[in-house]
């Protein structure tokens, strides 16, 4: 075992902590080109092998970019498009991998469905044959980052198991219900009304493709986690900050031991956090249910703490905490869609229970 | 980054793991598992055991017993012998004082002590606290006033662990006054046979007798019985606090509880009522357990593979706390498998000879419950470590 970073992996996390800092300076946040930055400085290629035109990085690199957008608060559509859609591409060899690394294809993965909570391996979106393509119908929840120019990637029930169908963007039957998340980017809703796509939609192999699924959902599940960790961190460091400046009473407020020892609680949950993750990360090469596993106790744990540490902020803040203007909101802000992204506390301890526990080592 | 085992670790772990359960006799490891007060002459044994293979004293210095062990592999071998039910080698010889004197004791010392103190031949106690010197251990008051070739100690040393079973004490004692309570403390060996030391049982809410009290009434004590230089006595245990990382977080133990309450909440129960385990709520509440070792365990191998920090690496207060509430953690599951039977199992008797261990398992779960409220007291309260975060680690408190 051996948990400092490379030279390589050093310089990599250095990058991505300024271009994102960077982007972060600016008054007015650009998801655009923080996309187009991830593109032309390495990023969008970083998770894919190399035979299929990527840098072959993995889970490591990867967590170590999520920190870095973590801590500036990024709004990048790195996971959705990158580590989520892309990763399907990649998995399924699609050819439309090439345009996401050249620049000028983007896509999503509409994973969940209204009022399926969670529960994406059984779509009850379907997929009917129609001559050689297909009709989709049904409607995907909370589609994070899915702009109008993003073809869909969309789960749908077939009898040999789920479809997997590549929509292009505009196409007909498709209406998107966009709307802005808590921590100021978009989430869709889309209602898939009688979607006709042709044979070349098809993605991977319906008996496969919910092993293939849950092998892409680990893997964002995971980079989720470390850009939790790295919106804690700082927010934790912006906490520490205020405290040493704040005074009440004629002392800064950092000398009163309640308030000190809180602070010192969250730094044990983001201590914590980083383990869990670091766990996971370690498991990712094991056997499917071992990874999923370990990837949903990692974020189960990571959800406590982050849960913990942005209520503590905020508290440890006092009135200022509330206002949009302190910067301790926004991370709370992520920390919370982060933590309902792929799925809740109980959910992921959940699956942890229904998988009889964390695999003995 | 490498985030898992190399072969060279793995292998390591199953060669410790053989050994143990080869070596160390089963009525010592069934009764370390029930939780049972250990027989001093069982404690000798394991520990004898241990150090025939290297395995007491790996992070000493070479010439005294130590071994070129990287400290991952010497937190694998602490997590092992817990977990395998070992009895953990005294770490009042081989965690404290065997330490101390390597580092500052005279060659004299170290020839007389440090074989001995490996090999549990001879057993040490620590003398530290006293009735008002806890959290603020450098209030101490115990006095040792040189006499031309001895020291004459009188004082009140307290929550002595094992003084009833040791033949030595190492006390920190004040031999003179100066102006911050810090200095004119040192650090002297005294022989717990001596004339003037009385050690007083103090029963606990365990059930156990293993806290003491021992008092010193005009003892006479040899001046080359003092470590180190006179007055350098708070520097001495300070350094202390930055050594032997390697098993703080007692992952082992907490391992072995938890897989301890899993397998007894798995077991069928009389009537219909099926297992514990079915019960949504235990359940719940052991996953999270199982979640929060995981994260310790990885915790305890980042702090041990990092590189040492100069002084005292504050990583240590978090693996201190960790460790102590999820000991704590699993002896509450460990009490909840138990039900109404809490009320009926009793204080566990001493392990005695082999036909009499393991007749009544619950009676050690109870003295584990209350016994564990120890471990956010001592060695720094986790009040105190939260303190250390957050002066040491946050800055919280002054200007930066």
């Amino acid at each position: 075992m051996n948990f400092d970073p490379s030279e390589e992996q050093t310089m990599l996390a250095d990058m991505a902590d300024k271009l994102f800092g960077g982007h972060a300076a600016r008054e007015m946040r650009d998801p655009e080109a923080e996309w187009r930055d991830s593109l032309s400085y390495g990023l969008t290629g970083l998770p894919f092998p190399e035979r299929l035109g990527g840098l072959g990085g993995g889970h490591e690199e990867i967590m170590l970019i999520m920190e870095a957008m973590g801590r500036h608060l990024s709004h990048t559509p790195y996971l959705q498009a990158v580590l989520m859609a892309g990763r399907v591409l990649a998995l399924a060899d699609r050819a439309e991998l090439s345009g996401l690394l050249e620049g000028g294809f983007r896509s999503a993965l509409c994973l969940f469905e209204p009022g399926q909570r969670y529960c994406w391996d059984k779509p009850v979106t379907r997929a009917e044959r129609s001559g050689e393509g297909w009709i989709l119908d049904g409607a995907k929840l909370a589609v994070l980052d899915l702009d109008r120019r993003c073809a869909l990637i969309v789960p749908a029930s077939v009898p040999e198991g789920v479809g997997l169908f590549l929509v292009p963007p505009g196409s007909a039957g498709v209406a998107l219900d966009i709307r802005p998340t808590p921590d100021g980017r978009t989430a869709a809703n889309v209602a898939l009304d009688r979607v006709r796509v042709p044979p070349g939609a098809s993605i991977g192999d319906p008996a496969g493709n919910a092993a293939l699924l849950s092998e892409v959902l680990d893997g964002a599940i995971l980079a989720s986690c470390a850009e939790s960790i790295g919106a804690m961190e700082r927010l934790l460091s912006l906490t520490v900050d205020y405290l040493n400046v704040r005074e009440q009473f004629g002392v800064v407020i950092g000398t009163f031991q309640a308030l000190q020892h809180r602070a010192a609680d969250m730094l044990v949950a983001i201590e914590r956090a980083r383990s869990m993750t670091i766990y996971a990360a370690s498991m990712m090469e094991a056997a499917a249910p071992h990874r999923t596993i370990a990837v949903a106790a990692a974020r189960a744990l990571v959800n406590q703490s982050s849960r913990f540490v942005g209520q503590q902020a905020i508290q440890l803040h006092g009135g200022i905490g509330l206002a949009s203007e302190c910067a301790a909101g926004a991370y709370f802000q992520r920390l919370t869609v982060l933590e309902t992204l792929f799925g809740d506390t109980d959910h992921f301890l959940s699956i942890v229970e229904q998988g009889g526990g964390l695999p003995a080592d | 980054m490498d985030l898992e085992f190399t072969e060279d670790e793995r292998q390591f772990r199953s060669e410790v793991r053989a050994y143990l359960l080869e070596n160390v006799p089963e009525r010592i490891r069934q009764a370390v598992y029930e939780e049972r007060p250990i027989p001093r002459g069982w404690m000798v044994e394991a520990q004898q055991i241990l150090n025939r293979a290297g395995y007491a004293v790996p992070h000493w210095p070479l010439e005294w017993g130590g071994r070129n062990w990287s400290p991952l592999k010497r937190a694998i071998l602490a997590q092992e012998i817990d977990r395998n039910s070992v009895p953990k080698p005294l770490p009042f010889n081989v965690a404290l004082i065997g330490p101390i004197i390597a580092a500052f004791g005279s060659e004299e010392q170290k020839r007389r002590f440090l074989p001995a103190i490996a090999n549990l031949d001879l057993w040490f106690c620590q003398g530290f606290s006293e009735p008002n010197a806890g959290s603020d251990l450098a209030s101490l008051k115990t006095t040792a006033v040189r006499e031309g070739g001895h020291y004459r100690v009188n004082g009140r040393k307290i929550w002595t662990t094992y003084a009833h079973d040791a033949d030595w004490i190492f006390c920190l004692v004040r031999t003179s006054k100066e102006e911050r309570k810090q200095q004119g403390i040192s650090f002297l060996l005294i022989d717990l046979a001596s004339a003037g030391v009385e050690v007083r049982p103090i029963e606990s809410i365990d059930g156990f007798h293993h806290l003491n009290e021992v008092l010193f009434e005009d003892v006479i004590v040899p001046a080359e019985n003092l470590v180190g230089e006179e007055g350098e006595g708070w520097n001495y245990a300070k350094y202390l606090l930055g050594q032997e990382r390697t098993s703080m977080g007692n992952v082992g133990f907490s391992r072995r509880r938890l897989d301890r309450a899993r397998a007894l909440a798995e077991k069928p129960r009389s009537g219909a009522s099926g297992s514990l385990i079915d019960d949504p709520a235990f359940r719940r509440r052991l996953t999270w357990a199982e979640l929060r070792l995981k994260a310790l365990e990885i915790t305890q191998m980042r702090v041990v593979a990092s590189t040492p920090l100069q002084g005292v690496d504050p990583k240590t207060s978090i693996l201190k706390t960790e460790g102590g509430e999820m000991l704590q953690e699993a002896a509450e599951l460990l009490l909840a498998t138990l039900g109404p039977e809490a009320l009926t199992a009793g204080f566990p008797e001493e392990a005695g000879p082999e036909d009499s261990y393991g007749l009544d398992e619950r009676s050690g779960i109870l003295s584990a419950y209350f016994s564990s409220r120890k471990y956010s007291i001592f060695g720094g309260s986790n009040e105190i470590q939260r303190n250390i975060l957050a002066s040491a680690v946050l800055k919280l408190g002054r200007k930066r």
